[in-house]
């Protein structure tokens, strides 16, 4: 019997194929596009965090997560405390600490710590979530992401409630947005290949099996969930330095459904399937907005009616899903196309 | 009233054609010749926006407009530029920097505080003019944005202080009773201007206090508290919006209470007065009359231009803005002989009451806002909106007041 390759030596090539596009995508408008464009690809990295961040809970363990765009308000949020100039917070956040009312700390530290707020609310609240399964587990996100939005949206003193919160820095550039990409994929790749990573897609493939294995369902869980937490939060940091401005409500339902239907359309599963899924969303949106906008031939210019961009993108994904109800990428990730041959040889005596 | 429905629909098809033709002239700008100004709309031209920031637009193209029939400004020609909002904020930002990229010397942004400011804030990082197109918070300028922003509007809290003088003044109010819709920062910087002037006033004195949320289903707990107040008042200053507020209205006037309310800006034009049959006693003040009654008669003109252009007469004083916006500005970029932002924005900190068609504008260092304004003063008899009186407070609310 000869030793299978390692994990990381089988399948290294998916998170290198994922960058390598985020990047192409990255120099190419950084060499032809407008600025307009390169915010939509600042945006679009962004949301690749974001999804990534969220399929690190979502695809290992199997738990529809409603709750995570939560944990980057948290970190948009914290960011704004850290970052904003003493003199604005003095008028608008009267209720913070003295430490941060007084004080404009660095943007590397400053992410670091918002995003380990994140994590910290996550490590707390998880092992009462963790313990649901299923659909039920799913609504308790969803109650977790309402109770955040309810409290930035009326604890006025600290969060300025519903109105805005301006003088963020703004940081988030073409480049470091690609980066926090990159980082986010290695991290839940790497997450993925992980013991508890393993551990946790056994138990969410079978439960019952993954238990009798030794497997602590509800560990393992808490790991991921934590761990994703801190990428979203990473998420909500690169938003608050992209757009200068935070408010709870772009931390709630709109965000939350483009995220999970990018997650859905790529392949649940899928660590290629997030990412693929965010590219693929993200360049339709920005079609149809061109189309809005108008597109001149010869003349004439044709253009489609305001808003319908909004409709279009439903129709795309009702009809990806009819087709495809796994998603693009179903449970198959971006490899070589040797290896993937060997993976699926591999897999299938199983079935 | 079916009329008025079918004025609606009619309005919003021209309006669409309108926009239709402004997309059109949009794409001439692009190729527009280098002499040419671009004056760039980031607004909502989708989503619920739309409903606020197109009416104040149609009235900056009609400025436009007649700025270029008399020869543009600098002899070049005022072109506008237009990038749709959605009325979301990332997408702000965004709209910002395409109506800069089309080379932008104005930007334009929404209505609204929090949804204009992502396309303002861009136009501040690229040293461009910003004008909120009717935003009344005194965020929308320096103090939320940045020293080249600015607002076409009047704040908030001049219309709650021109209330409280105007009602002690010519109603003789004493006794007021202020109830507060705290649904939005508009709301409470009405009242915030009332709750500042009102006490310097001589002899008044505020008998009660509540608030409410917008949509709440019924305010039966803070009318009870209305009726039993002690001494009995003799107006209600409502600060609200559409739409709980007329909800609130009917169940104050159902209740039987009679005294005069008083309110803001925000409920002005005459679509909402079919829920509140025989509405009398209700005072707002206006920056010009929609109802045909204006004063100057050069308002009433502009009313009738612009239902020629756009099929119906304005819906509320709202329009009114985006005029004084073009005008202020184009005459500012007249007299600073360039479009160049430090120069501009220092002509119009260099107005003091500059005439408008709609009221004396100001601007300083300090303030791109209105913080002391003419309204006119609009009573509502018998389901009958007219302009009774015209009044400016006294003195300008202090900086104090607004920051709270």
């Amino acid at each position: 019997m000869t030793e299978a390759p390692s994990v990381l030596a089988r399948t290294f090539w998916t998170p290198l194929f994922l960058t390598m596009l985020l990047a192409a995508i990255a120099v190419l408008v950084w060499s032809f596009g407008s600025g307009t464009l390169q915010r939509t690809v600042v945006e679009m990295l962004i949301r690749v965090v974001l999804v990534v961040g969220i399929w690190i809970f979502v695809g290992n363990s199997g738990i529809i997560s409603f709750g995570h765009v939560g944990f980057m308000c948290l970190g948009a949020y914290a960011a704004a405390w850290f970052t904003i100039p003493p003199m604005l917070k003095q008028i608008t956040l009267r209720g913070l600490p003295d430490i941060l009312l007084t004080n404009q700390f660095p943007f590397w530290p400053s992410a670091f710590a918002a995003a380990v707020l994140a994590a910290v609310f996550a490590l707390l609240i998880g092992p009462i979530l963790m313990r649901l399964a299923g659909i039920a587990a799913s609504i308790a996100t969803f109650a977790m992401l309402a109770v955040i939005n309810t409290v930035y949206a009326n604890w006025s003193s600290v969060t300025g409630g519903t109105s805005s919160i301006v003088g963020i820095p703004i940081r988030t550039d073409l480049w470091l947005a690609l980066a926090a990409a990159a980082g986010a994929i290695v991290v839940a790749y790497a997450y993925a290949i992980s013991r508890s990573g393993l551990a946790l897609r056994a138990a969410r493939d079978d439960a019952i099996a993954a238990q009798a294995s030794g497997v602590h369902i509800e560990r393992e869980r808490l790991v991921a969930f934590v761990l994703s937490a801190f990428v979203c939060g990473i998420a909500g940091v690169l938003y608050a330095h992209f757009l200068g401005i935070v408010t709870p409500d772009a931390f709630f339902l709109g965000t939350t459904f483009i995220a999970l239907s990018m997650l859905v359309v790529g392949g649940m599963y899928s660590l290629s399937g997030a990412v693929v899924g965010v590219v693929l969303i993200s360049t339709i949106i920005q079609l149809l907005r061109w189309l809005e906008r108008g597109v001149s031939v010869g003349d004439t210019t044709l253009a489609i009616p305001s808003g319908s961009q909004e409709i279009a993108i439903g129709i795309v994904m009702i009809v990806i899903l009819v087709y495809r109800p796994a998603g693009l990428m179903g449970t198959a990730e971006l490899t070589l196309p040797g290896q993937a041959r060997a993976k699926s040889a591999r897999a299938q005596p199983a079935e | 009233m079916i009329d008025k429905e079918r004025e609606t629909t009619m309005h919003h098809r021209t309006s669409a054609a309108i926009l239709g033709a402004a997309a059109l002239l949009a794409t001439t700008a692009l190729s527009a010749q280098a002499e040419d100004i671009v004056i760039g709309f980031a607004t909502g031209q989708s989503g619920f926006m739309q409903a606020y920031d197109q009416p104040a637009t149609e009235a900056a193209l009609i400025r436009i407009e007649e700025i270029n029939e008399a020869g543009g400004v600098l002899g070049r020609q005022l072109v506008p530029f237009f990038s749709d909002t959605k009325s979301d904020r990332a997408e702000g930002a965004k709209a910002g920097l395409e109506v800069i990229e089309a080379g932008a010397d104005l930007v334009v942004v929404s209505c609204d505080y929090d949804f204009g400011a992502p396309a303002a804030l861009m136009a501040e990082a690229n040293g461009k003019v910003s004008f909120f197109l009717c935003a009344e918070s005194v965020r929308a300028g320096i103090q939320g944005v940045g020293p080249h922003s600015f607002s076409a509007s009047v704040l908030g809290a001049v219309q709650g202080a021109t209330m409280a003088e105007w009602a002690h003044e010519n109603l003789d109010a004493r006794n007021f009773y202020v109830l507060l819709d705290t649904w939005t920062e508009y709301n409470k910087g009405i009242c915030d201007g009332f709750d500042w002037r009102a006490p310097m006033l001589d002899g008044v004195e505020i008998v009660g206090r509540d608030t409410f949320v917008n949509d709440d289903a019924s305010i039966a707990a803070q009318i009870t508290r209305i009726t039993n107040a002690d001494p009995e008042p003799d107006a209600i200053m409502l600060c609200s919006m559409m739409p709980g507020v007329v909800s609130a209205i009917r169940q104050i006037r159902n209740a039987g209470i009679e005294i005069p309310i008083l309110n803001g800006s925000g409920v002005d034009g005459s679509y909402w007065m079919d829920a509140v049959p025989e509405l009398s006693e209700f005072y707002i003040p206006v920056q010009g009359s929609i109802y045909g009654d204006d004063p100057d008669p050069a308002v009433e003109e502009f009313n009738q231009r612009y239902e020629a252009k756009f099929g119906a007469r304005p819906s509320s004083q709202y329009t009114y803005p985006g005029y004084v916006m073009i005008d202020v500005w184009a005459k500012a970029v007249e007299r600073a002989g360039t479009t160049d932002a430090a120069a501009v924005v220092a002509e119009l900190e260099k107005m003091d009451g500059e005439p408008t068609l709609f009221g004396p504008r100001t601007f300083t260092s300090e303030l791109h806002h209105q913080n002391q304004a003419r309204y006119h003063i609009v009573k509502v008899t018998d389901g009958q909106p007219a302009v009774v009186d015209s009044w400016t407070i006294s003195e300008p609310v202090p900086m104090e007041a607004l920051l709270q």
